[in-house]
């Protein structure tokens, strides 16, 4: 019996002693060794200037960690690649900061984005200027308020800012203009003597070509809904000749009874129904949609100018890689919409979080990336498309001819389209639209029952 | 050591910690959940209480109710077409013997030790119309056309098939085990009855696998009624809410379309459908062990 008493005396002992060290070690060490080093430092020089700069240097070198929570989860290629390289570069030149990076697919970030709200978010985030994203986010004071003046020698494009506007605050920064283009295989497209289409009945027409030769007309990311709602934008866009007020109405009344929504949609089944796109394109995500493309299986590619880094991606084979050519949604006849009116947009962009414990540091990173020579001139050296600066000065005539045809596009534009129609309304409608645009284009729903839904999904 | 375990102490700290784990993993989130599905939270911001505004519309929700059917759909699979499969298969295991009863009962189990994910992407592409495995060997067998296997008209087939494999080898492994656990005498007594194989697995197996039934076709109805992520990586329920399951529905609406009040009702309603099924099976089985 005393045996085991002493024996549990001892345990308990030790546990408590393990437990306060353990307490101790961590505060205690650290904090003395400087200020012996500070007093004895201030004592040997005597002087009040050298305290303070000791104090200076001691608070220079305080270690900075800051998350950088991102939706690139690519980062060996295209803008992930960039977003790397201005963070590599910040830690080189801030030794004291470390940056770590979580990175996720789109719908994953988005996912998590709404549970880091919830709980506390990394401290500097990817948003997206749209409504469909930014309004419940800003309603819901998570992001913290930018200083429009420092901001003044970026070189942003002229209203690219206002999405990421809040009652006149700044909330964000954009990364891109972002252009919806038909990415084609110049080579196959000369081989088989087919030519741009001037109007889309003549694309649908070439597409019934494509299909006699064996290949996949359009290869279409039909699973993830979004990019079929930008084409519907785009079509809208031609047939109207401008959308920016035409969804704004329909959104807030929760009304897309307007002839242009149904002529649109009509348009874009009529290329489903007429075999456009691949078989099975409303289920296939992303990649398989894009391989199709980059395996020279499909002849085109309807996606964003954000996909222009194709033409330096050696992962793609050097015969479809070097022939990458884009046009844009050819005009609809009839329709208000000239060949120049094109379906562009300032979409994903930059935040600070409102709760970050390390703020300062972080808009100070924030500005750091979107230094003209940073995001727009690494994004332009890189092909990633147009960023939402002036670019024109990194010009190195080395340029792939896709990144040419895209400025070109935009240097051309009679008319941008703005943000595309499915992030224009609240998260229920960008949900439902981009689901039930798969069963309007599949068949499964009418073009009058689409809009219907998509009307009530606003309300 | 008697002294030890009616110390209220001891036996307070030992139930301790389940007690949290319970609290704080289960109690606390339905509590939450309930109070949320009376709200129109969207995740972020502020919650106002809006009643039974929710539930009502969750009512009149097409989708949610094609989903719930998609999840019986799938129970039915499990019960009339995996379970049978895996307990003839666990019977055919049982006779092998030898090396390659070890090496089958690997080989059925192979699909529930790959992760989900992986199985997803794998039938995506078996799945795929233009570089697909099984559109290469309808081909290779003379068929000249191109099915779309995800086309919305059969698409919830396809998924059900892919839910079907996969859960395959769970369902042979219980029912091997149940068939191992038989006593051999019974058997013995069967042959010299003159009993065939079908007449041994039908009086004999059969019935002394009962429970072993019980706890697995609640377990498959249970499974069924919550799948969520090979569907979420498979199709996301699309094209078109074609393969939608209430557990993925309810993911959507709670974490993409922001309605997160609306998620939590889905996810209540959802809880209460379980526990139904739950008790309704305990019944059912009960009152047939009493019948038996």
């Amino acid at each position: 019996m005393m045996k085991k008493r002493f024996l549990t005396t001892i345990l308990a002992i030790t546990a408590a002693g393990t437990l306060l060290a353990g307490c101790g070690s961590k505060t205690a060490a650290p904090t003395a060794a400087p200020t012996e080093k500070a007093t004895e430092k201030a004592a040997d020089q005597t002087t009040e200037k050298a305290a303070e700069e000791t104090t200076k240097q001691a608070e220079a070198a305080e270690d900075v960690t800051l998350k950088v929570f991102s939706n690139l989860p690519d980062r060996k290629n295209g803008q992930g690649l960039v977003e790397q390289m201005i963070i590599d570069e910040y830690m080189a030149q801030n030794p004291n900061v470390k940056i770590t990076v979580e990175a996720l697919d789109e719908e994953a970030y988005k996912t998590k984005f709404k549970a880091y709200a919830m709980d506390g978010m990394p401290d500097v985030v990817s948003i997206w200027g749209q409504p469909a994203f930014l309004d419940e986010v800003l309603n819901a004071g998570v992001l913290a308020e930018l200083n429009t003046g420092d901001y003044a020698d970026y070189k942003f494009v002229e209203g690219s800012l206002e999405g990421f506007k809040k009652d006149g605050k700044l909330y964000g920064l954009p990364r891109n203009t972002d252009v919806a283009v038909i990415y084609y295989n110049q080579k196959m497209f000369d081989d088989n003597g087919w030519k741009i289409p001037e109007t889309y009945n003549e694309l649908l027409t070439m597409a019934s070509d494509i299909k006699a030769a064996g290949l996949i007309p359009m290869a279409m990311d039909g699973g993830d809904g979004w990019p079929m709602a930008i084409f519907m934008s785009d079509l809208v866009n031609k047939i109207n000749g401008s959308t920016i007020e035409t969804v704004a109405n329909a959104v807030q009344n929760g009304d897309f009874t307007a002839p242009e929504f149904k002529e649109a949609t009509e348009l874009m089944r009529t290329a489903a129904e007429a075999g456009l796109f691949q078989d099975g394109y409303d289920s296939q995500d992303y990649g398989t949609a894009m391989n199709l493309f980059t395996n020279g299986q499909a002849a085109m590619f309807y996606m964003g100018s954000w996909e222009s880094s194709m033409a330096l991606n050696e992962d793609i084979p050097e015969e479809v890689r070097t022939n990458i050519r884009v046009f844009t949604m050819p005009v609809v006849e009839g329709g208000k919409g000239q060949k120049h009116d094109i379906a562009a947009w300032n979409g994903g962009g930059y935040a600070v979080s409102a709760d970050s414990k390390v703020k300062e540091e972080a808009i100070k990173f924030l500005n750091y990336m979107y230094q003209p020579d940073k995001l727009s001139k690494y994004g332009w050296e890189n092909g990633v498309g147009m960023s939402a600066q002036d670019q024109s000065q990194y010009m190195t005539g080395n340029e792939t001819e896709l990144q040419m045809q895209i400025v070109e596009i935009v240097n051309a534009a009679t008319s941008l389209s703005g943000t595309p129609i499915n992030d224009c309304g609240p998260s229920a409608f960008k949900a439902c639209i981009e689901s039930e645009i798969q069963s309007v284009t599949n068949g499964t729903s009418t073009v009058d029952g689409f809009l219907d839904v998509i009307g009530k999904a606003c309300k | 050591m008697k002294k030890l375990y009616s110390n209220k102490l001891v036996i307070a700290s030992l139930i301790l910690p389940g007690i949290l784990v319970f609290v704080f993993a289960i109690l606390a989130p339905i509590c939450l959940s309930i109070y949320y599905g009376f709200t129109d939270y969207s995740g972020m911001g502020t919650a106002t209480v809006i009643g039974f505004e929710n539930y009502s519309k969750l009512m009149q929700d097409k989708i949610f109710w094609k989903s719930l059917w998609h999840s019986a759909l799938l129970a039915i699979g499990f019960i009339c077409i995996q379970h049978p499969l895996a307990m003839i298969v666990a019977a055919v295991l049982d006779k092998l013997q030898g090396k390659a009863e070890g090496f089958f009962r690997c080989v059925y189990f192979i699909p529930n030790v790959i992760s989900v994910a992986v199985i997803a992407y794998l039938w995506k592409f078996i799945y795929n119309p233009d570089f697909g495995l099984l559109n290469n060997v309808l081909k290779a067998l003379g068929y000249t056309g191109k099915i779309n296997w995800f086309d919305s008209k059969i698409a919830i087939w396809s998924v059900l098939v892919v839910l079907i494999w996969h859960g395959f080898g769970w369902g042979m492994l219980i029912y091997y085990t149940g068939i191992k656990n038989i006593d051999p005498v019974l058997y013995e007594a069967a042959a010299i009855d003159g009993a065939n194989n079908r007449q041994t697995f039908i009086s004999v197996t059969l019935p002394q696998m009962k429970s072993v039934i019980q706890v697995n076709v609640t377990m498959a109805i249970i499974s069924a009624l919550k799948q969520m992520e090979t569907v979420y990586l498979l199709t996301n329920g699309g094209p078109g809410n074609s393969t939608q399951f209430t557990a993925n529905y309810l993911y959507q609406q709670a974490f993409k379309a922001f309605k997160y009040g609306y998620g939590n009702a889905i996810s209540v309603v959802f809880i209460l459908i379980c526990i139904a099924v739950t008790i309704l099976l305990n019944i059912i089985f009960s009152e047939k062990g009493k019948a038996v």
